[in-house]
């Protein structure tokens, strides 16, 4: 693919780019009026870049691979990450100092055209992402993805805690990044080439040589799957989870449950996809089998122990990581909906992001006691002041549990029916008694927000963006849960094209990876 | 025609319900709840009648959308219409919008007059669900959000205590048959795998030697259908759900949801056939349940529990028609039923209306004068239960014994049918006894009643008349203050659709069967009974059996009535002397066998006994290893809140060790 080919698939990108850059002038404008736009202006682009993507797909004829997919919902869920996060600069002394006139304006201290210009970039990020061909793009598009997530963090709230928990993320993420980037270069050392299909092309050869891939491949596949599964905070590399969920702003942790966990679900894929087709070696099988195992059990386990609403949900958001994983086993699949790996993970991560979004857009539609609301005293009794976001929650979080209707209901559904076509039961059980141990925290934020004794200190945040956004992310969940008949089906059309490498995959045989499991 | 429309029928109602959620927000907009929610059921029905003639035979599949599609199991939300199912649709919506009408009067002033309009939208999309669906899925979706409305109406009144907790028994009763019925569903799956209902009605039809599951299967549903349509023994819910607002009573507990049970049997008959003992145990159920209600109704004194057992026993007999393989009657007595029941419910709301909540007909006598219009109507609605010559009960009852009767007497006759059949005409005689003592006890007579203690405005419906002193008025600040008002007729504009349901209940018998337009719609539907009824008519007495039966059930109907008359009209002292001399039956019928008290001390008590030795093991065991697991990582906690400044290193070292130990495990155990 030349390179002329490339930027016309990259204009979604560079039209977030070129909003992102326009945030950063705007923002830094005398008048307060003017910075005000910086919000509608992120809006605008993302707006802009849905309609070059639908425009793309309709040039196409459908949503083919695995690329627009991520790319309509980026924009999709891009949208109503945007409408929640808002307020966020707003919310900072800083900024309220300055455009009350308490405080000179210095171009230094406002935050509004950084804040939505890292917003953007991150989203460009995991577009980037679904669009790479090459480990070198592909390493660059999940650090664009990362970095102003680390700024966001940090610069998100007033306190100290949010700095600390910024630092925390940035140093252990950077710790990741050095152990996928290892990973990359042995791939590159086994086979010479950074490119996707040529890599393929490498790995087929050298399974027609010696019967089976380099230990040397595999071990490069291995630590990058590893250093990737930081994106998606799955074991051993979820220790920062809970601490930088916490220490966020509520809006922003709602951003980090979703986007960098589709960058990661989206490099893993593709990083799977390198695999020879229908060939995926035991040590894989293994690693990705622990790995699910170990994240939903740990991400519950710690889950059922939290006070705090927050690091529930951060717990919660590790347990659906593990669910995911359990999809990446049965990624080759055939067509039908059920057994394809890939949809059920694209199907389930628009589930999950909607479902989590909702949750944490509720909580910071909240505040107590000047601060935002986290523990469950804060959202105790939530019913009786705020009926409507407490039904919100309730949507939220039942389909999180995955209660029929609603949307994680199906997702669960193809995610375990996938990975029972493909032999591995164990698993699937596992995951069911996780799902059902998850029901306990789970129905414990629903009864805290409705049968708990108000104490009357939790108000609601200013601005109808948030609670908006919330419920817009709940309804949709329901209604999707009726009708996401038309999403399975893209997920399904976008999910026969599991890789980067935008070549049709035919369908493969049954890979031998079930035999090793069901050891 | 086109049968496009036809998906709207329920979506109009889901609309409906939330914009009736919404008025609930905004004390402004609450009227606007009623017409609403009376246009999206009118609208409903009017899109059930452009298409009456419509219906292809053995009915289509109107696709609406994907839901559930996973491998060879599919569930969509696709309808399927055939005329059993139009026949539900007219009882449904043109029942619903006639009731909601009434409604909007009678709740109007209530607190949550946008919330109840928010129920019964949100039940005629749920119960048009149940009736349309294509497949056992959807079926059982809209059978659970009837339950639910059910659940929600029942407990309307959500401060009176009576009223929550009759919510939770009909809630757990449901439960019980719906386990059933989902375990059926389940093997329905399982042994023709799939749960569409055309394809699963096809495939029992070519099942040749029925197995052991098969045979299983009507069983199972059976459940669901006993428990929904409050037949022995899970008949107990519904006499107490009759703490729900009237209109509720009357849409819900009589003409629509609880027939439910009788429509799945019926639409799932060639299922039901496959065992031969399937339809004789529905037959039985159906024809005990019938005489036993009765008897209960006989001796009680609430006018709605009246009814209430009226209508488990009139639930009976259509289960005693479906059961002796009479779709036709069992469908026809359910389409008469919902006109002349519905009717009687909101004849004895006006009565409970006018007289602020008063439904203890001792406390009521000689009505006629100050509500002749409820008086009459309510006279109409007496005539169809009683069965009276031409009235619409008549004609649909009269189907169902001639059948049951026919299946007695005919060529192969079944003596269990025969006894059914007596049974049947004796439950018949107590129907016209009952039904006419209570209408001659309210309306005729001196004139004398007491006004019960719920105002306009403030119905609370207090009517737990057992210990009735005790109902106090419990949100005693809504109640409009001087507001007072003897007994009284209702606005013309209430009565109108009272007006239509007496129409209804003369003529709709007369019609539908000389018509020919019920027999033809059930028979080609799926409840059409296939080959083997002999052409050879059974006679009774050297009459056609047809002929024979009308006229002893006329003969019957109508000396339930002169009896009725003598001992509650005309020579009242008699009644009270016989019941003095036979006070143990009266006794035992008043407190409705006993049947509460026994499944209290058998059931409820051992359960909760049982209930608080877990809660005291969870007490016990279970929060303490709770509290020891949560212990673990505290006092790891512990440990590295000390290395305060380590945490970072301390993630850091974790993700390291994690890495090397999955990446050395992974390259070296698995390869």
């Amino acid at each position: 693919m030349n390179m002329a080919e490339k930027i016309a698939g990259v204009w979604p990108e560079i039209a977030l780019l070129l909003g992102a850059a326009l945030c950063l002038l705007v923002g830094l404008a005398r008048s307060v009026a003017i910075r005000r736009f910086t919000g509608w202006i992120a809006a605008a682009s993302l707006l802009v870049a849905g309609w070059i993507v639908a425009a793309q797909v309709c040039n196409a004829g459908g949503v083919i691979g695995l690329t627009p997919y991520i790319k309509l919902a980026v924009v999709a869920v891009g949208l109503i990450l945007l409408m929640v996060a808002a307020a966020v600069p707003v919310q900072l002394k800083m900024t309220r100092d300055i455009e009350a006139g308490r405080e000179p304006f210095e171009p230094g201290l406002v935050i509004r055209g950084e804040f939505f210009a890292f917003f953007l970039f991150s989203l460009t990020g995991v577009m980037l992402t679904a669009d790479a061909s090459d480990l070198v793009w592909l390493f660059l598009a999940l650090e664009l993805t990362s970095l102003p997530t680390y700024v966001m963090v940090a610069t998100s709230r007033d306190r100290v805690e949010a700095q600390e928990s910024g630092v925390k993320y940035f140093f252990l993420g950077a710790m990741a990044a050095a152990v996928f980037l290892y990973g990359f270069a042995l791939i590159y050392g086994a086979t010479g080439q950074t490119s996707f299909s040529l890599i393929v092309d490498a790995a087929n050869q050298q399974i027609a040589a010696q019967g089976r891939i380099s230990p040397l491949l595999t071990t490069g596949i291995v630590l990058s799957l590893l250093g990737v599964a930081f994106k998606i905070a799955a074991v051993p590399m979820h220790f920062y989870a809970a601490d930088v969920y916490q220490g966020a702003t509520t809006a922003v942790t709602a951003f980090l449950a979703f986007v960098p966990k589709t960058a990661g679900f989206v490099a893993l894929i593709a990083l799977l996809g390198l695999l020879p087709d229908g060939y995926v070696p035991p040590a894989i099988t293994w690693l990705l089998w622990i790995m699910a195992a170990l994240t939903m059990t740990v991400g519950n386990v710690l889950g059922l122990m939290q006070s705090n609403v927050k690091r529930v949900l951060a717990y919660s958001s590790i347990a659906h990581s593990g669910y995911m994983l359990v999809g990446l086993l049965a990624l080759h699949g055939s067509g039908d909906a059920l057994g394809n790996g890939t949809a059920a993970i694209l199907f389930y991560l628009v589930a999950y992001g909607l479902a989590t979004i909702g949750a944490f857009a509720v909580l910071g539609s909240l505040q107590a006691r000047g601060e935002e609301a986290e523990t469950f005293d804060d959202i105790s009794g939530l019913v009786r002041t705020h009926p409507v976001l407490a039904g919100v929650m309730l949507l939220s979080v039942l389909s999180l549990l995955g209660l029929p209707p609603m949307i994680g209901f199906l997702g669960k559904i193809y995610l375990f029916g996938s990975a029972i076509q493909h032999g591995f039961v164990g698993l699937v059980v596992i995951a069911v008694l996780n799902s059902a141990v998850s029901a306990v925290y789970y129905l414990r934020i629903a009864s805290a927000c409705f049968f708990g004794d108000s104490e009357g200190h939790t108000v609601s945040t200013p601005g109808i963006s948030r609670p908006l956004a919330a419920g817009i992310a709940a309804v949709a969940a329901l209604i999707l849960g009726f009708a996401g008949g038309r999403l399975v089906s893209t997920a399904r059309d976008a999910g026969g094209f599991p890789t980067g490498r935008n070549d049709v995959v035919t369908t493969p045989s049954q890979p031998p990876a079930a035999t090793t499991a069901s050891r | 025609m086109n049968l496009d429309l036809i998906k709207f029928i329920p979506w109009l109602p889901a609309l409906a319900a939330v914009l009736c959620g919404l008025c609930c927000t905004k004390k402004a907009l609450r009227c606007l709840a009623a017409p609403i929610c009376i246009l999206s059921i009118a609208s409903g029905f009017v899109i059930a009648f452009l298409h009456r003639g419509g219906v292809p035979p053995g009915g289509a599949v109107v696709p609406f959308f994907e839901w559930i599609n996973i491998g060879g199991f599919s569930a969509n939300f696709s309808y399927f219409i055939d005329p059993l199912t139009l026949i539900m649709l007219f009882v449904v919506c043109g029942i619903g919008t006639l009731v909601a009408w009434y409604a909007a009067f009678y709740m109007k002033g209530d607190k949550g007059y946008a919330r109840f309009f928010t129920f019964v939208s949100l039940f005629i999309f749920a119960m048009t669900n149940l009736v349309m669906a294509d497949n056992l899925v959807l079926l059982y979706l809209g059978w659970e959000g009837v339950g639910l409305c059910s659940y929600l109406l029942i407990g309307y009144y959500y401060n009176k205590p009576s009223a929550v907790a009759a919510a939770k028994k009909a809630f757990i009763v449901n439960r019980i048959g719906d386990l059933g019925f989902a375990l059926g569903i389940f093997l329905v799956y399982q042994t023709f795998g799939t749960v569409s209902l055309r394809e699963a009605i096809i495939a029992a039809e070519h099942v040749s030697e029925p197995s052991t599951a098969v045979t299983l299967i009507p069983f199972l549903l059976m459940l669901g259908a006993f428990g929904k349509s409050a037949q022995l023994p899970l008949y107990v819910w519904l006499p107490d759900a009759m703490e729900g607002p009237t209109p509720v009573s009357a849409l819900i507990h009589a003409a629509t949801m609880v027939t439910a049970g009788v429509y799945m049997i019926a639409r799932l008959l060639p299922i039901f056939v496959l065992s031969p003992y399937a339809l004789p145990v529905v037959a039985v159920v159906g024809g005990l349940t019938a005489v036993f209600a009765a008897t209960i109704a006989l001796c009680q004194y609430d006018i709605k529990r009246i009814y209430a057992y009226s209508t488990i026993s009139q639930l009976g007999y259509m289960f005693l028609g479906v059961g002796a393989l009479s779709t036709v009657g069992g469908v026809f007595h359910l389409f008469t039923h919902a006109f002349f029941k519905a009717l009687l419910f909101l004849t004895a709301g006006s009565v409970m209306h006018a007289l602020a909540g008063q439904l203890d007909l001792r406390k009521m006598s000689g009505l006629r004068t100050k509500m002749p219009v409820t008086c009459w109507l309510m006279f109409v609605g007496c005539l169809a239960l009683a069965g009276f010559p031409l009235t619409a009960g008549f004609f649909s009852k009269d189907m169902i014994l001639a059948a049951v009767m026919e299946k007695g007497l005919g060529e192969h006759g079944q003596p269990l049918f025969l006894a059914l059949g007596i049974l049947g005409l004796f439950t018949a005689f107590l129907t016209a006894f009952y039904t006419f003592r209570l209408w001659f006890r309210v309306f005729m007579g001196p004139e004398q009643y007491e006004m019960g203690e719920e105002h306009h405005g403030a119905e609370e419906h207090g009517h737990d008349h057992g210990h009735g002193e005790d109902a106090k008025p419990q949100a005693a600040s809504d109640i409009k203050v001087e507001h007072h008002h003897d007994a009284h007729e209702m606005p013309l504009l209430m009565n109108l659709p009272l007006i239509v349901l007496a129409a209804g209940a003369i003529a709709a018998g007369y019609w539908a069967e000389h018509s020919g337009w019920i027999e033809s719609m059930v028979e080609s539907s799926t409840a059409a009974v296939h080959g083997g009824e002999s052409a050879h008519a059974a006679e009774l007495f050297g009459y056609h059996l047809h002929t024979a039966m009308m006229v002893i059930s006329s003969a019957i109907s109508i000396l339930g009535i002169a009896l009725a008359a003598y001992f509650h009209w005309l020579n009242r002292p008699a009644a009270d002397a016989a019941a003095r001399q036979y006070k143990s039956i009266v006794t035992l019928l008043n407190n409705k066998y006993y049947v509460d008290e026994i499944n209290d001390a058998a059931i409820v008590t051992p359960l909760r006994t049982k209930g608080e030795i877990f809660f005291a093991i969870d007490r016990l065991i279970i929060d303490a290893l709770v509290t020891l697991v949560g212990l673990v990582p505290r006092a790891l906690g512990i440990g590295a809140r000390r290395l305060q400044t380590g945490a970072l290193q301390g993630y850091g070292l974790g993700m390291a060790c994690g890495a090397a130990v999955l990446l050395l495990l992974v390259l070296f155990v698995a390869n």
